[in-house]
């Protein structure tokens, strides 16, 4: 019931008022300017991703010589055939982001839902000061060497995988979202006869709230997942073995090697390697891109949904 | 028995006196004198015997003037003069807790003088401030004698320092003041059908299990870490380890206000206020737009492509700003040399920067800013729209006098957010646009990634990044403060807290 109401509120956003406007002359003027307007935002959103697709299909001679294109530039895969000759890398940062997210996710999920439903109990006395005291956190830190230091000499944890996802999964606005998803979905009445009834707190979580909080745990997962797959940063800080690296870190190196090339051989050191170095990097930016994209347009509207909720209820 | 006496106790304390009871009239006196013995003239470690400490440390007592005593005040004071980087760490926590202690003392008592009960818990609040205040005492003093007989003598020269009587008054007076607005509390608590923490754990023990992985999660992620801005004050060496260098004051921000705090936080303030105006400008625009598109299928895929930049990494978006500018590689950079017959080289030039840093995190953000606006736009009445349009207001009149000004408190509230957030740059932007190209720095370095380029690359300069930050961290906290103390009296509505 609630979840199609969920539905039914996003399906009414994608739709808003709909043309029951007549149209007159400024009408007719309004109608050029917003298809226009929006088309070119649209444009000029995707023409960056069309490029970097068309680069990691072209001729890397072409392109060192005329630049990148809309469309490919001598069309062929050697790119991509290069990037797969030798996949152990790209195989172990796939292997291990997705161990990040996978794992992350999850862990952040749960813990995300448990102290969510604490703050969300309206008998529970200490909600508001366990409220502050993550929001503060929002607002002041010790700033990045400490929190650093905390992880690599405090505790023994250097070189570890745990610390490449254990500081990503909480997140004060994940929790205050997950609230607002709980509370909007189960009325404080259902659990308080519950209570009644002599249901202890986690029979109401696991009986009463998980079955209907799906849109909310399928909203904050998402955000908690996409943060983990496009995270560098972590890895960049804590990974002492390039085996624990993550996806993003392997194409950032790869990035600044290519240019790096580039370089060299812009002051005239011959170099020896036959790698395609300004496709590579599209090819590669598409490979680590691709599976956002590819689930990007089914989950677009649980992003949106969340976004919703965070936004009305602040 | 002890249930009794403690009842007797409550009792007697509760006797009315005038408009306050007995109990907050000696908590009133009490307090008072914890706050007189905690100011700086007061010695809380007093100096037995230097000799010993100051042949070790090779401090020269003619050049080097010692007191005879210090508060914990004071006492970081001589730890910078003598070099003794050892006993920094927990006296820097103690000055802490003194002044924090000293701050809550205040508040109670302003508040048992003033003594006006809340409807809705009578004195709890006043109460709440006494634990703290309290508590936050016998800490400090509890602290500063274990401090002097377990750290202090024993890792630098024993027989060195001595507790001042004055410490042990403290931790006397502090317990009683407890054991009082304990006592005062119980009665308050029965008339307002309230508990306290005890009887909260033994009713809700479950949902404090639920909070225990939150609760590890933030102590050591946020609050822990809080400790850490010590460093700041510390000049790193690698003998002496983290937490045992030397303490040098406020030399590192001496250094930083010298060499690129202006120019730091100029950057960082004036982007941020780019990013926040402009952003939401263009956000509100887009989302009137889309929200007064008909054609579904349009709709639709508009919104979904200019969602699209949101889901990318900053790394990718570090590959597509090279695609579009390298010098005669990028597609623009080809475009503009075109039309103009000159070449720009984009990453040697820094004054395109800013635009262009600008374009990306609009490009970045605009998908999601707008989302939020569509909310609001969907929340707005239908009827407003009939009835502007049977008055004949055109569609420009109704965006105008109706979407625009309903739009406001969705705006207001996000400004907030932003200005609160105003000293915190978006690293990952700047980083990966710009990454260690030197060259560009003047226009595009931000607190946030000096910082990070100093603790990446300079080990030694540890306390100058944490100094960065600190500042960072406080003059934003100052910012969110200050704008929320102003919301709350113009507008309590929209108060951050």
């Amino acid at each position: 019931m609630k979840r199609s109401n969920e539905q039914a509120s996003v399906e009414k956003q994608l739709n808003i008022h709909s043309t029951k406007i007549k149209k007159g002359a400024s009408g007719i003027a309004f109608d050029i300017i917003k298809y226009g307007l929006l088309t070119l935002l649209a444009l000029i959103c995707v023409l960056p991703f069309i490029i970097i697709i068309s680069g990691s299909f072209s001729e890397n001679q072409i392109v060192l010589k005329t630049g990148y294109g809309i469309l490919p530039k001598g069309f062929n895969t050697d790119a991509y055939s290069f990037i797969f000759k030798k996949p152990e890398g790209i195989l172990q940062a796939y292997k291990m982001t997705t161990y990040y997210t996978v794992v992350g996710t999850f862990v952040g999920l749960s813990v995300t839902v448990l102290t969510a439903y604490v703050i969300s109990r309206k008998t529970f006395k200490y909600r508001n000061v366990v409220s502050f005291l993550i929001y503060f956190t929002t607002i002041f830190g010790g700033g990045m060497v400490p929190w650093y230091l905390m992880y690599t000499s405090v505790l023994p944890l250097r070189g570890t995988t745990f610390i490449i996802w254990f500081p990503a999964i909480l997140g004060s606005f994940n929790i205050i979202l997950m609230r607002t998803f709980i509370t909007g979905s189960v009325p404080d009445a259902i659990i308080e006869s519950a209570k009644i009834d002599g249901a202890g707190e986690g029979t109401i979580l696991t009986r009463i709230v998980l079955p209907v909080l799906k849109p909310g745990l399928a909203t904050v997962g998402l955000f908690l997942a996409l943060g983990y797959w496009n995270d560098w940063y972590r890895s960049s800080m804590f990974a002492t073995d390039k085996k624990n690296w993550e996806l993003q870190l392997y194409l950032y190196e790869l990035v600044n090697k290519a240019n790096a090339m580039k370089e060299l051989v812009n002051t005239g050191v011959v170099l020896n390697d036959t790698m395609p170095t300004q496709t590579v990097k599209m090819a590669m930016a598409v490979v680590v891109t691709g599976p956002i994209l590819l689930v990007y347009p089914f989950v677009q509207r649980y992003f949106i949904s969340g976004i919703t909720v965070g936004a009305v209820k602040g | 028995m002890a249930k009794q006496t403690g009842d007797a106790l409550s009792v007697k304390l509760n006797r009315q006196i005038g408009k306050r009871n007995l109990g907050m009239l000696i908590a009133l006196g009490i307090s008072a004198l914890i706050v007189i013995l905690s100011l700086p003239f007061m010695n809380w470690i007093r100096i037995s015997y230097i000799r010993g400490f100051a042949e070790k440390y090779s401090i020269d007592l003619g050049k080097t003037p010692i007191f005879p005593g210090y508060s914990m005040l004071t006492f970081l004071g001589f730890v910078q003069k003598t070099k003794a980087g050892i006993l920094g760490f927990p006296a820097f926590l103690l000055f802490f807790a003194v002044v924090a202690s000293l701050v809550l003392h205040a508040v109670y008592i302003v508040n048992l003088i003033i003594a006006k009960p809340k409807r809705s818990n009578g004195l709890l609040g006043i109460y709440s401030f006494g634990k703290a205040s309290n508590i936050l005492s016998i800490i400090a003093s509890a602290g500063t004698i274990w401090y002097i007989f377990f750290w202090a003598n024993s890792r630098t020269f024993p027989g060195t320092f001595i507790p001042s009587p004055v410490v042990f008054i403290v931790l006397v007076l502090a317990v009683a003041n407890l054991v009082i607005v304990k006592a005062l509390e119980k009665t308050e608590l029965k008339k307002y059908h309230d508990h306290g923490f005890f009887e909260e754990v033994r009713r809700n023990w479950i949902l404090f299990v639920f909070l225990i992985p939150c609760f590890i999660y933030f102590l050591i992620n946020n609050y822990l870490p809080m400790s850490g801005i010590y460093f700041a004050f510390t000049q790193f060496n690698f003998r002496d380890g983290l937490f045992f260098s030397p303490f040098v004051g406020f030399k590192n921000f001496e250094f930083l206000v010298k060499a690129n705090l202006w120019p730091l936080t100029r950057n960082t303030i004036l982007y941020n206020i780019v990013f926040i105006g402009l952003g939401n400008v263009l956000q509100i625009f887009f989302a009137i737009l889309v929200s007064q598109v008909g054609v579904k299928w349009f709709k639709k895929t508009s919104q979904t492509l200019i969602f699209m930049p949101y889901f990318v990494s900053y790394v990718i978006l570090r590959v597509l700003v090279y695609s579009l500018l390298e010098d005669k590689l990028g597609l623009l950079d080809n475009l503009l040399g075109n039309l103009t017959g000159k070449n720009i080289d984009f990453y040697n030039t820094p004054k395109y920067w800013p635009g262009l840093i600008v374009f990306f995190s609009m490009w970045k953000g605009i998908g999601y800013g707008m989302v939020v606006y569509l909310a609001t736009i969907m929340g707005i009445s239908d009827e407003y729209y009939e009835a502007a349009k049977i008055d004949g207001a055109n569609i420009f009149q109704q965006i105008r006098f109706i979407t625009v000004p309903l739009l406001k408190p969705t705006f207001i509230i996000l400004l907030l957010y932003a200005i609160g957030g105003i000293m915190r740059g978006q690293f990952e932007l700047f980083y990966q646009m710009v990454g260690q190209n030197g060259i560009l720095y003047d226009l595009t370095d931000i607190i946030d990634t000096y910082v990070y380029r100093v603790t990446t690359t300079q080990a030694m300069s540890m306390g100058l990044a944490t100094a960065a930050g600190l500042y960072q961290s406080v003059f934003g906290l100052v910012i969110v403060v200050l704008t929320n103390w102003i919301i709350k009296r113009r507008n309590a509505e929209y108060a951050l807290f």
